[in-house]
């Protein structure tokens, strides 16, 4: 009983995929631009910018409480830096890949946590291949 | 391409799995980025960031003819008004333009298969400067001393004197800006005929 118990509790344990298949990001696809280098220092990388509008389903967890985070999950390629900035609801904050940043904590009272994000995305430039996928998804953990 | 495709089917699929144990959803906002294409920037004088500028600096020395008769070499002026970097922190690398022609270059690859590891500066440079009168002066002539201060590797440029011809510079690694400045000298070796005599150096930044 015991032993059953346990392995219940870790399949459905936090955190819980969210789904934000409503979400959209503009453009799309984007080209990294290089950044400013100063005289005698090494390459300071790429960066981008991208707008997502992120629109989060929530509906079968209201009245719960939790914490949502966004997660960018790692690549083969050289870590990647997302700063962004939101219209509120959200939070701002900054995620490197293969690392998760807390956007949201409270009581969900809605079907929906929906915001605008700014999105400043930065890499240095050992990417070792021309092009990536950057995956980014959010998670719930509940009280 | 296709071994790109082969690395991220299988994180797709283990992400799908994860969602099924979770909450049956699997959904993520994503994102197709592309590198920076490689790029070499240069500047030889005035010159604009990260951006093209048609400015074609002079530098031009009158010889007395007391100075032509002594033979000794002469230092020329330049009409350049570029000391500060165009880079980074505008940090004042060439303090008298009105002597030193700035020299800035940098070469950005987004990996090692992006291209080779270097770019190659070169100077071309007439076998002649000529005068109105059909008169020549060699261009080898002309050298030049090189500064940077503040510069880990003032030296970075070497100094020299034009050939004549295409000659290399210096090799500049990629992600590496380098800046330099260039004094330039008219060796005065022997008596010319009396003139103006012009003639334009052409810099390059190549890489293949």
């Amino acid at each position: 009983m015991g032993l059953c118990a346990l392995v219940a509790g870790q399949a459905w344990a936090s955190p819980y995929r969210l789904d934000d298949s409503q979400s959209h990001v503009v453009p799309p696809n984007v080209q990294m631009q290089w950044r400013a280098v100063a005289p005698g220092q090494g390459d300071t990388g790429m960066e981008a910018w991208v707008r997502v509008n992120v629109r989060i389903a929530t509906r079968e967890w209201q009245g719960r409480s939790g914490r949502v985070y966004m997660v960018l999950p790692r690549d083969q390629s050289a870590t990647l830096e997302a700063v962004w900035t939101t219209q509120g609801r959200l939070l701002a904050g900054r995620l490197v890949t293969g690392d998760r940043t807390l956007v949201w904590a409270g009581v969900i009272a809605s079907d929906t946590l929906e915001d605008q994000l700014l999105v400043r995305l930065r890499a240095a430039s050992d990417w070792g291949t021309s092009s990536r996928r950057l995956n980014f998804h959010f998670e719930l953990d509940t009280d | 391409m296709t071994p790109r495709l082969i690395l991220i089917r299988p994180a797709v699929a283990l992400l799908m799995a994860a969602g099924m144990l979770a909450s049956g959803v699997a959904q993520a906002w994503t994102l197709n980025v592309s590198a920076a294409p490689r790029r070499v920037f240069l500047h030889v004088g005035n010159g604009t960031a990260d951006a093209n500028s048609g400015t074609v600096n002079r530098v031009e020395v009158s010889l007395s003819g007391a100075a032509l008769i002594g033979g000794l070499p002469q230092a020329m002026t330049t009409n350049s008004t570029q000391s500060r970097s165009l880079w980074g922190d505008g940090f004042v690398t060439c303090p008298n333009p009105s002597s030193q022609i700035m020299v800035g270059a940098s070469y950005r690859r987004s990996d090692a298969n992006n291209g080779p590891a270097s770019a190659t500066l070169s100077v071309t440079s007439p076998p002649s400067l000529t005068s109105a009168g059909g008169d020549t002066i060699p261009f080898s002539e002309i050298g030049w001393s090189v500064a940077a201060p503040g510069s880990p590797t003032p030296n970075v440029i070497p100094s020299g004197s034009f050939s004549g011809a295409q000659q290399t510079l210096a090799t500049i690694p990629a992600g590496i800006y380098i800046e330099n400045c260039h004094s330039f000298t008219y060796a005065n070796s022997a008596a010319r005929a009396a003139g103006t005599y012009n003639g334009q150096v052409t810099y390059t930044l190549t890489s293949p």
